[in-house]
């Protein structure tokens, strides 16, 4: 028998259809149903147009689409042999911003969706502060605005450069956000300072926090998180960052990566029409997000719960809730140390004489995020966009599984959806 | 007899000055001159300009108003383009016929002396009601589609220059026609010229 | 709902001494991105607290979505975030049957966004037959005609989180809210995103921009900024409480207008080097006159950069 669950309190809305065998999950398919179009609305504009349109994609992490957006071009003006220089000013102020969205992303994520789901669902009734996600994000998003104008929906990264040119007192008060923010979370939401926290080693020493990570921590124990949720163990990283390394993970063995090997296919979804997309490598899935990225990068803690709990939903979970320190860690660095003496846009040569194709790829809050662009003379002639949750969240026949739906495997009906909600859909982002 | 207007002997004087300007030169044409064609002293001009630099800049920017204001109304009209384009140039050929020493001050005391008007008229400050009113041509033009979308010196230094050499060689008498038989041929070059190019 | 205030937890009954209005969030095609903004507001919680959430597409609220779209219950306050698509369903029920039917009961109705306002980004998908709730771009037309007085939008991609918390603001206070010909809070609107631009100088004074990515210049000569012809308190409220599009060099879409998207962002339509949009108001003839003028006069301190860090660092 069929079962159809409407999923809310994600970005978006989605439908998951459970085919169910003594009450778990046999085979679980996946269907967004709502439809925009972004790609064909960008055929035939002026690819500049594309830097205010892609954002638009998605209210919580446009400023990925952005910056996607722009190394997009950036990339076909050099696979046209025509020179992009970008300054190191322009590139940290870039990563900075992308940074502070991933932030408020997990953030809202954590407060709004996974302490409220898991305190359902474990018994334990932890409680619940949808707002302090609000709170964080917001202090997030100043910092962010400080560099690009506004949040959601800025437009501030143009090829060869950024349109802002801030002096110290911008950087300072800047500075002075995510050190709020970084108080806010030691206080508020770690318990412990984010030194301690990044060299932590095992998860025992989380469980002894008390705090909504420790009590986070300790339900998703409690609901055996531990146990359910494994997927394939691939995992994928394809954006270049000072905070993540470009790799391929499968079952540990890391190898490089190549884009041309990226291939979409229709999603498969019987009982409900889907204008969701597939994305593999290599005609296989892999698993994007923090969880990759943290597996890539050298963090004792990840390592020994991927040792003990391989990909589990615990380790899933508790990966995004430690990326958070990890990225906060790195912002304050940035701004720190950010430089203003270099000019903040280089220009490139005229827009309208350029005919060449384009990647961009970029970390965005649940993956990794691809832009590729076909460009004649300055004008869109097609367009193309792999967000992360067409890799995670992907919809497939019974003999290949995306990653969420083989997470979603042999479970009952409600760790099933909170383990979908784990992957952090966002349903507007799949179905542009 | 009625009283003059102050209104009007200035204006007078700038009819005179403008008369001997073109015909004498700036620099050979003095003060006294001027006030003894108007018929006044020369201490009662001076009520009306305190230099001869400052009456240079008034003519200017008189003919720029008259100019200015005639375009205005071609502007204002229900004409195509093309037909607005005619009457520019047949404005402008009637006023070279009509008030030749309005072209002449311009072509031969402003554009020439332009050390006279280095002071309170740089750029396009004296020639601004004129200037505006071809920039109001123009974008009309482009926004209704007649004409090419370019730079506005390049159109306006196709146009304006076309018409000042042709007033040029007449007032040279080098024309062998009188120069109104040319506005049908010149305006339509000049629409040729500068219209959407397919 | 359970709302917080970093520490402190309320817990949100409906009494029957205090009936806080019935606050509704529906959305169309949306990106979400007016609620994302929302989220920013600096007293959410305080604001929050004045109303009963019946439903907020990310929030935990009183009622699933399947409940809401039973359609056996009613709002007083109904906000509708994205573009308005006739043929787009929720839990397989017309949107436009939820809509009309919590649109018929509510005492105001808030058309969130571009898209809800005016059609806006979304439209695009399917532009034969999107539109905002009362307006079709600038035309009137869309599915809440007949309740045209109820309707308030609030446009602009996305809203500013203020413009909401005005508006709701003045709803729980009682008090009327005087609408533009958009049915857009004056308020909020008659201002233009020029206004309190830090760049004004420079419109001023006719000093274009030199290119992106400097503090001088003003954008509209070059880089396509609409902000003086765009109703919007950008500059005046600033985003996310710190900054603005322009005051970081970035250009003024016209996101708040009935015809945004435009094409060609990033730079200014002219006409043979002549402005094709001038200043709300302002004739081309003035305008024209005006910066003939402006543009005679050589002003050094407008001229060169404000700061040299080569020379300062």
């Amino acid at each position: 028998m069929i079962t159809k669950k409407l999923i809310d309190q994600i970005e978006g809305e989605a439908s998951v259809y459970f085919d169910l065998k003594d009450e778990k999950v046999d085979y679980a398919s996946i269907a967004f149903p709502h439809f925009i179009g972004i790609e064909n609305i960008l055929e035939g504009k002026s690819v500049l147009d594309a830097l205010v349109i892609t954002p638009r994609v998605c209210g919580i992490c446009g400023h990925a689409h952005l910056m996607a957006c722009v190394r997009a071009i950036e990339s076909a003006y050099k696979n046209a042999n025509l020179p992009v220089t970008l300054s190191k000013k322009a590139e940290d102020i870039r990563e900075f911003t992308l940074i502070l969205e991933i932030i408020q992303n997990h953030f809202k994520w954590l407060y709004m969706t996974i302490i409220p789901q898991i305190s359902k669902l474990s018994g334990s009734y932890q409680d619940q502060h949808p707002l302090k996600g609000a709170f964080a994000a917001s202090l997030a998003t100043k910092a962010l605005a400080i560099f690009s104008g506004q949040w959601p929906h800025a437009s501030y990264m143009i090829p060869g450069g950024i349109t802002c040119d801030p002096t110290h007192v911008e950087r300072l008060q800047a500075l002075s956000h995510v050190e709020e923010l970084i108080t806010f979370f030691e206080k508020e939401c770690a318990g412990i300072d984010i030194d301690s926290l990044l060299s932590f080693r095992s998860c025992k020493e989380i469980d002894a926090l008390q705090s909504d990570i420790g009590d986070l921590e300790k339900n998703l124990a409690l609901s055996k998180m531990h146990l359910k949720g494994f997927s394939h163990d691939n995992f994928l990283v394809l954006g270049k960052h000072d905070f993540s390394t470009q790799a391929k993970l499968k079952q540990m063995r890391v190898s490089n990566v190549d884009t041309r090997y990226i291939e979409l296919d229709d999603a498969y979804s019987p009982d409900e029409k889907s204008y969701a997309k597939n994305a593999t490598y290599n005609g296989m899935f892999y698993e994007v997000g923090p969880l990759s990225r943290l597996i890539s990068s050298n963090y004792p803690l990840i390592k020994n719960m991927h040792r003990r709990f391989k990909d589990s939903t615990y380790t899933r979970v508790m990966a995004r809730v430690f990326e958070i320190a990890v990225l906060l860690k790195q912002a304050r660095t940035l701004v720190e140390n950010l430089t203003l003496d270099e000019a903040s846009f280089f220009a490139p040569s005229k827009i309208e004489n350029l005919s060449s194709t384009g990647i961009g790829v970029v970390e965005a809050p649940r993956g990794s995020l691809i832009h590729k662009v076909i460009i004649q003379e300055g004008v869109i002639k097609k367009y193309e966009i792999i967000t992360p949750t067409q890799w995670n969240l992907g919809s497939s026949p019974k003999n290949r599984l995306s990653p969420s739906q083989q997470a979603m495997q042999g479970q009952s009906v409600d760790d099933a959806l909170f383990i979908f909600r784990s992957f952090d859909v966002c349903s507007v982002c799949t179905t542009h | 007899m009625a009283r003059i207007s102050k209104e009007e002997r200035k204006e007078n004087i700038i009819i005179m000055a403008l008369n001997l300007f073109s015909t004498q030169g700036f620099y050979s044409t003095t003060i006294p001159n001027i006030a003894e064609k108007v018929g006044m002293s020369v201490g009662n001009f001076y009520n009306y300009f305190t230099s001869k630099d400052l009456l240079a800049k008034e003519l200017i920017l008189y003919i720029s108003d008259y100019l200015g204001n005639e375009i205005q109304k071609i502007n204002e009209s229900d004409l195509s383009t093309e037909e607005k384009t005619h009457a520019i140039v047949k404005m402008y050929f009637n006023m070279a016929t009509k008030r030749p020493e309005m072209i002449e001050y311009f072509l031969r005391v402003y554009l020439s002396n332009r050390e006279v008007f280095s002071e309170n008229c740089e750029g396009m400050t004296c020639v601004s009601s004129f200037i505006t009113e071809m920039m109001i041509f123009f974008d009309k033009g482009v926004s209704d589609g007649d004409l090419h979308n370019q730079d506005f010196f390049s159109a306006f230094g196709l146009f304006m220059g076309y018409l000042g050499g042709m007033v040029f060689l007449n007032g040279e008498k080098i024309l062998p026609e009188p120069i109104n038989d040319y506005e049908q041929s010149i305006s339509k070059n000049i629409y040729n010229a500068l219209k959407t190019r397919t | 709902m359970i709302m917080n205030n970093p520490s402190q937890k309320i817990s949100i009954m409906r009494s029957k001494l205090e009936l806080k209005p019935r606050l509704l969030w529906l959305q169309g095609l949306t990106c979400n991105a007016n609620a994302h903004s929302f989220f920013n507001l600096p007293n959410l919680e305080q604001l929050l607290n004045k109303f009963e959430i019946l439903y907020h597409p990310s929030l935990g609220t009183e009622y699933s979505f399947e409940k809401i779209s039973e359609c056996d219950m009613v709002c007083d306050v109904l906000i509708f975030e994205g573009t308005f698509d006739p043929l787009l369903k929720r839990n397989n029920i017309l949107m436009l049957n939820i809509l009309t039917h919590y649109a018929h009961n509510a005492k105001h109705i808030i058309g969130l966004g571009s898209c809800a306002s005016f059609g806006g980004m979304f439209k695009a998908s399917s532009p034969q037959r999107n539109t905002g709730l009362i307006f079709n771009e600038s035309l009137k037309e869309g599915p809440l005609l007949h309740l045209e007085e109820k309707v308030i939008n609030l446009s602009g991609c996305p809203i500013h989180p203020q413009w909401l918390g005005f508006t709701l603001n003045m709803i729980v206070q009682n008090r009327p809210i005087a609408v533009d010909e958009l049915h857009r809070p004056l308020e909020l609107y008659s201002h233009l995103a020029h206004h309190g631009c830090t760049r004004n100088e420079y419109f001023e004074w006719k000093v274009d921009s030199k290119g992106f990515g400097l503090k001088e210049g003003c954008l509209f000569y070059g880089q396509g900024c609409r902000a003086p012809m765009t109703h919007s308190s950008c500059n005046k409220i600033l985003w996310n409480e710190v900054s603005s599009k322009t005051r970081n060099g970035t250009p003024c879409f016209g996101c708040t207008e009935p015809d945004f998207p435009r094409t060609d962002l990033f730079s200014t339509k002219t006409n043979m080097s002549i402005p094709a949009d001038v200043p709300l108001g302002v004739s081309k003839r003035s305008y024209l006159t005006m910066v003939g003028m402006a543009k005679t006069f050589s002003i050094k301190r407008l001229e060169g950069k404000l700061i040299d860090y080569k020379k300062t660092d």
